[in-house]
């Protein structure tokens, strides 16, 4: 069912996009203060590229520790309420207002708290993280199959087992799913607070651009990061189906 | 029965917790950092009485403004884009997965692009909040008009409906589930892109006040606005799953 013609569109388009502007910034029917054209960018891109790979490297590092975390306590915590029926009643409500409640309203605070630096945006990326994945492996939990639990049980197993042998492998799919949603809000917290009150990283180098009126840099780093996290994902993806073949 | 009253017993007690956790944490803590749940009161108080904050009143406006811009447009570029990927199924094929590719991008590496572009004013934050709500609304067109069955859609055909009779008299009913869901994210979207908007930049509105009151460290204001803001967020959302019941008893 492949579409050969597909492909080509989508190249064809992207094409097109990047000529019409270059061609719209040479003719300087905007502003190049504010949108250069592709060329410079890609120019800037070569200007920049050491430290903005080096604002990467840190923003990337802060996001994989919060993302470690992020998944580890998301599972435990979703795992543990999940499966005892009147905690889960009782916490629902708290977990789902903490998860839709915009957290960037107590950035200010984390900030006021744990200064400038790695500890507020491991934090609140963790933040970010975690309740996606949270709400999701206790959803799962709730809907695995009484009957794999109770025959587990009348086969003597203890609740150690049961926890590792029945119900983790069962909630591996929403687990997968969760990782997969966990990524991007962990860099998407770790940017933000870089933004907010950066003194190093990617999310730092983008606002300290966009002060400086430095558009075609600006441009050339915000690829950067798209291009990365973009490939992030992709690879989870990729990881994902992998997983689901070798359970079946 | 008694299990419910055991459930919402338990809830208070949590709730109840929680607070007393927070005021006696609060008076431990250093107060500049961290004030107790009755040091925000007073500030709510005076808040509200528009004495810490006169100005109250213009940036709730002007930040409810800048949602309904926000939504307005991602709800009217979500809806045209969803259904043209939809509805023709080359560009969909093609357009589709560039889509979901820049929805796997942290949406907030844009934003100072859009404030270099946009400025400090109002245009960012709408700018923003319009590219937060939109993939919501696109996708969930595209998943809606999958949800469609076509053997419905050849049976109106065949009974000599029209192209237009059949998109509103039988697919737009067949996806409203799945197409009111993702208006509702998509504010709830919008809504958090204008308030992060806001705070990473602002000269006006919530977020200003928010960061004013941050770094001044007035601290029993900050909570106060925080308090504030959040009624403002609470609010969209109950408007919207009110809206939400109401499309779905519709179409049942």
């Amino acid at each position: 069912m492949r579409d050969p013609r597909v492909p080509a569109i989508q190249a064809v388009s992207v094409l097109a996009v990047l000529a019409a502007w270059e061609t719209a910034a040479r003719l300087a029917w905007m502003d190049p203060l504010f949108v250069p054209a592709p060329s410079a960018v890609a120019r800037a891109l070569g200007r920049i590229g050491g430290a903005a790979l080096a604002g990467l490297g840190d923003t990337l590092a802060k996001t994989a520790a919060a993302y470690v975390l992020s998944v580890v306590l998301g599972v435990t915590a979703g795992l543990a309420i999940g499966s005892v029926r009147l905690l889960r009643e009782v916490l629902n409500p708290f977990v789902i207002a903490a998860y839709g409640i915009p957290k960037i309203l107590v950035l200010p605070w984390i900030v006021l708290v744990l200064g400038f630096g790695t500890a507020p945006a491991v934090f609140y990326g963790t933040l970010h993280g975690l309740f996606p994945v949270m709400v999701l492996v206790m959803g799962a939990v709730r809907d695995v199959d009484r009957t794999l639990v109770t025959v587990a049980r009348a086969y003597g197993a203890t609740t150690w087992q049961l926890y590792w042998k029945v119900l983790l492998p069962a909630i591996v799919p929403s687990v997968v799913a969760g990782m997969r949603l966990g990524i991007v809000f962990c860099l998407l917290g770790v940017l933000v607070v870089e933004m907010f009150a950066g003194v190093r990283g990617m999310g730092y180098v983008l606002s300290a651009l966009a002060n400086g009126f430095q558009a075609p840099e600006l441009f050339a780093a915000t690829a950067l990061v798209s291009a990365a996290s973009i490939a992030i994902v992709l690879a989870l993806d990729h990881l994902s189906d992998k997983l689901s073949h070798w359970r079946g | 029965m008694r299990r419910g009253a055991t459930v919402m017993l338990a809830r208070a007690a949590l709730l109840l917790g929680l607070l007393a956790a927070w005021e006696a944490g609060g008076r431990a803590a250093n107060p500049l950092l961290t004030v107790p749940p009755s040091a925000v009161l007073p500030a709510l108080w005076d808040l509200v009485r528009l004495r810490s904050y006169p100005d109250l009143a213009a940036s709730l406006l002007l930040t409810l403004r800048e949602i309904a811009a926000a939504y307005g447009l991602a709800v009217l570029a979500g809806l045209g884009c969803g259904f043209t990927l939809a509805f023709n199924r080359l560009v969909g094929r093609a357009y589709g997965p560039i889509l979901a590719a820049l929805y796997a991008v942290p949406a907030v590496v844009w934003y100072p692009s859009l404030m270099l572009f946009f400025g400090l004013d109002a245009a960012s934050k709408i700018a923003f909040g319009f590219l937060l709500g939109f993939f919501p609304v696109t996708l969930a067109v595209l998943a809606g008009i999958r949800q469609v069955n076509p053997q419905l859609v050849i049976v109106a055909r065949s009974y000599g409906a029209g192209p237009l009779t059949v998109f509103a008299r039988v697919m737009v009913p067949a996806m409203l589930f799945t197409l009111v869901g993702g208006l509702r994210t998509g504010l709830a979207l919008s809504v958090i892109g204008v308030i992060v908007g806001e705070i990473l930049g602002s000269k006006a509105g919530m977020g200003a006040l928010i960061n004013h009151a941050y770094g001044l460290l007035r601290t029993a204001d900050y909570v106060a606005l925080v308090l504030v803001t959040l009624v403002l967020v609470v609010g969209s959302d109950v408007v919207a799953s009110l809206a939400e019941r109401r499309a779905r008893r519709w179409t049942e």
